[in-house]
Formats: structure tokens, C-alpha cells, sequence
């Protein structure tokens, strides 16, 4: 069943590749198929199911936001209401339209949540649950878990903890993995839906003293694979963002459950 | 719970026709609103209170709001957060009272209904001063990443959060939060009645 699931998925891309033109292949959706993956805090062996879905195949770029910002001034370097980004969004463009040039292909990056958010649902999107998001980002290069891909670890290792070039390089340049979906490693970090449901840290910013009654719960959180350094990497900047920040290396890219034509016209 | 976040994500979903959100959002921004553009009631999310009735929280503009999100069925946190949220109100004169709302969001947007609602309210003697409201999950998420309340649904149903007691002037913008449990109402009166 399950590879059969696989060969639907592949199938679905080759179609994607045959159709793919230039311009149009970033708005290009990739098939994932249904199934399981391991989140990082999941006591042992706790698989979860996750429903089939199209994840955007690249990280948006600043292009493509720019073509979101054209139709929704309220989203301008300078329009955007405080309420939903803290400064600095779109910091590294010189006015609500225009960036330098080179960064066309690059990922778009200081965007909130909010904004994000919002750049999804006017494309018929929305953002990666987590779950999606690491289920996606799980895969290596020859099979949907990398675990067993030492390579691609240590490449996943070594792109991870290591300082991001300058200017950011275009979508498509690190590594495709094996689902058919790029840049899930070693370009930007990338928002969640769901970024705003790890509590494990507890929450730094406040002021308040006692940490045990700042949440709620908080049960015992026990990671599954003490060794995924970069996933409790993920796991931890996740849990220090607020829905306003705004990151010069956190981007995002949208999924949804049917596939999505945003071929623009 | 994974069945719980699919469905909230198809909830998400449901509503969005193509281009839909980019119109709503140009029509409330050429509403004449003496608000900034820090201003909770920039959200144009609709919400159920527990007696069915259906509002904006723009609603509430004009009161000193006092909030906090919780689920009915939380038995541990919850109800110390309603009590905290008592102990501000108790805090108060009858006059200050007046201009002061109390308002509890739900994060349990399956189960807490109006009727549940209701009955929370009941059971804790929130007067009529209380106001319990739920949305959809997309308007709950939106709301709480607003608040900076952070939610983990658990397996089980429930939900780990953060406890804050948030207190939002007449236009809507949050001027105070009271992080924690059990904490001293007092800085937070303090705050109250630097507006009144």
C-alpha cells in the first residue's frame, strides 16, 4: 500500500516536471502522500498519521511576494499595520515594490506570521502544520526517512549550523529531496501554523518568576531522536518566535489539501 | 487530536474562496476606525458568546477589556486563571466596575459550545459583567498568536497553554499582561485605573 501510495506521488511529480515552465514552476505543488513520520517529542515510537497534502515544492520568494503585495497594499514595507508585524518586515526591500534585483529567486524573508498567514490563504493555501512540515523535511535524498542517510545528515548538520550566505542564494539551489520538495534544509528557517504550540522552553519573555505556573500542563516532553540535533534546532526557534517577529532568515511556503493552479495571469 | 487539527485545518479552508481574504480586509480598512494599528479590533473574526449571541470583538471597544483564553474542560489551570480574573474584578468599586469587561476565549472550539459556555459561567457565578467567547479554529489561532498565548493540543483533548491575564484599553491595544497563576492583582488594578 504504501508504495503504492509512492508511486502515486511520483507520478504526480513527473506531471508536475512535464508541466513545470519557467515562471510558473515555482508556483508548482508537490503530492505527500499520506503517512507516517516521527515527531521529535514523541516519547518512543510514537508515529503519527498525517493526511495526504501539496506542499509548494520551493520557499516563496520575493518575487512572488511581491506579485501578493501589489494586489494587497495593506501588506507594503509600509503599510502593514503594527498589530501584525513588528519593524523590520520586508526590511531588506527598498519600498513596498521594489528589492534588488538579485534576490528575485531568493526566498522572501522578515515576513511575520500574520503575513505569511495571509499570503497563503489568498492563494487557496495555508501554512505547514509542523507536523507536515517535518514530515516533509524528514526525507533524505533516497527515501522518505533521512535517519538512515549519513551523508545527508551530516550535509543537513553542516548546513544547519552553519552562517547563511550572503545575499540569500535563489530557491532551488541547496538539495531536492526525496519527495520531489527543495530547500527543506540549508536556505531559511520556515514558519508554521502551529509554530506557537511548542512550549517546551516556557515563555523567556515574560516577566513573571515562577515557570511552573506560566503553562497550563506542560507535561513531560521527551524527544524520540536525541540525535536530530538540527530538528530540536527548529524545535527551539520555534518556540522563541512571536506571531509578530520578523527574521532575516525565516521565510516560509504554503500547502494545502487539493492541488492549487496559481499560475498567475 | 491529529483528527481534531485536520478538521480545524478543513474549518480553515472552508471559508477561504479565491481572493476573498484580500477583499474582506480592504473593506475594514476604509472603515473610518479611531483605532491604531495596534488595535485587537483590526481582527474582523466573528465570535459566538455563550448566549449565542454573535459578534466582532470590536464589539467591546470603548471598555477596559480584561482577558484570558482557557477551555471549560481544563481542570487543572483554568479555573485559577477565572479565579484571578474574580480577584481583579473583586478589586474593584461598583462604579470602576462598570466600564470593565471580563472575557474568557475558548481555545476548545469543538466542545466549548454557547451551552457549555453557559454553564461554565453558571458553575463559576461570572456575572453579568463575563463574556465567554469561541470562533473558529483559524480566528482562535489568529487571536492567540495576537495575545502571544502559546497552545499545544494534546492527545487527550486537551490543551497546554500559557496563562495570561491580558488587559486591553478602550481602543483595543493591550497595555498590561499578568503572567503566571495566583499572582497579586495588584499591578494589574493599578493598570485598570490609570485608564478609568
Amino acid at each position: 500500500m504504501k508504495s503504492f501510495l509512492w508511486t502515486v506521488g511520483v507520478v504526480v511529480f513527473i506531471n508536475l516536471q512535464l508541466h513545470a515552465q519557467n515562471e510558473v514552476e515555482h508556483n508548482n505543488m508537490q503530492f505527500i502522500a499520506a503517512g507516517k513520520y516521527l515527531p521529535l517529542y514523541s516519547g518512543n515510537n510514537n508515529y503519527k498519521e498525517i493526511k495526504a497534502f501539496y506542499i509548494d515544492r520551493y520557499p516563496v520568494t520575493n518575487y512572488e511576494y511581491s506579485l501578493f503585495v501589489r494586489e494587497n497594499p495593506d501588506w507594503g514595507k509600509n503599510q502593514v499595520k503594527r498589530l501584525f508585524s513588528d519593524k523590520g518586515y520586508l526590511k531588506h526591500w527598498d519600498d513596498n515594490h521594489s528589492f534588488d534585483n538579485r534576490l528575485k529567486d531568493s526566498p522572501v524573508v522578515n515576513i511575520s506570521w500574520f503575513a505569511a498567514q495571509k499570503y497563503c490563504e489568498c492563494q487557496g493555501k495555508r501554512l505547514p502544520t509542523t507536523d507536515e512540515w517535518e514530515r516533509v523535511a524528514a526525507a533524505g535524498l533516497k527515501s522518505a526517512d533521512g535517519s538512515k542517510e549519513r551523508d545527508f545528515q551530516q550535509w543537513v548538520l553542516k548546513v544547519t549550523s552553519s552562517a547563511q550566505p550572503k545575499p540569500i542564494p535563489a530557491v532551488g539551489s541547496t538539495k531536492q529531496n526525496f519527495f520531489g520538495v527543495w530547500d527543506m534544509h540549508g536556505l531559511v528557517w520556515e514558519w508554521t501554523y502551529d509554530f506557537n504550540s511548542s512550549l517546551s522552553s516556557g515563555e523567556s519573555r515574560g516577566d513573571a518568576g515562577s515557570g511552573s505556573n506560566l503553562f497550563c500542563g506542560g507535561g513531560g516532553a521527551q524527544a524520540g531522536d536525541v540525535e536530530n540535533y538540527p530538528a530540536f534546532l527548529r524545535y527551539a526557534l520555534r518556540s522563541s518566535l512571536k506571531a509578530t517577529h520578523v527574521l532575516q532568515n525565516l521565510g516560509f511556503r504554503c500547502v494545502s489539501e487539493v492541488k492549487v493552479q496559481t499560475g498567475r495571469k | 487530536m491529529s483528527a481534531l487539527f485536520v478538521l480545524a485545518i478543513a474549518c480553515n479552508r472552508a471559508p477561504v474562496e479565491e481572493g476573498s481574504c484580500c477583499k474582506s480586509e480592504a473593506a475594514a480598512a476604509a472603515e473610518p476606525l479611531q483605532i491604531s494599528d495596534q488595535s485587537l479590533y483590526l481582527l474582523n473574526s466573528a465570535w459566538e458568546t455563550q448566549n449565542s449571541e454573535v459578534k466582532q470583538l470590536e464589539a467591546y471597544k470603548g471598555k477596559i477589556v480584561v482577558a484570558s483564553m482557557f477551555f471549560s474542560h481544563c481542570a487543572s489551570a483554568c479555573p485559577r486563571i477565572t479565579a484571578d480574573m474574580k480577584n481583579i474584578e473583586d478589586g474593584l468599586s461598583p462604579e470602576e466596575r462598570e466600564k470593565v469587561q471580563f472575557l474568557l476565549i475558548t481555545m476548545d472550539v469543538k466542545r466549548d459550545t454557547p451551552v457549555q459556555m453557559k454553564k461554565y459561567a453558571e458553575n463559576h457565578r461570572l456575572g453579568n459583567r463575563w463574556e465567554l467567547v469561541r470562533s473558529s479554529d483559524a480566528a482562535t489561532m489568529e487571536l492567540a498568536n495576537v495575545l502571544g498565548v502559546r497552545i499545544q493540543p494534546l492527545e487527550e483533548g486537551g490543551f497546554d497553554h500559557s496563562n495570561i491575564i491580558h488587559i486591553l484599553n478602550p481602543q483595543g491595544e493591550i497595555v498590561y499582561q499578568q503572567t503566571g497563576l495566583n499572582v497579586n492583582p495588584e499591578q494589574s488594578l493599578l493598570e485598570i485605573r490609570k485608564m478609568l
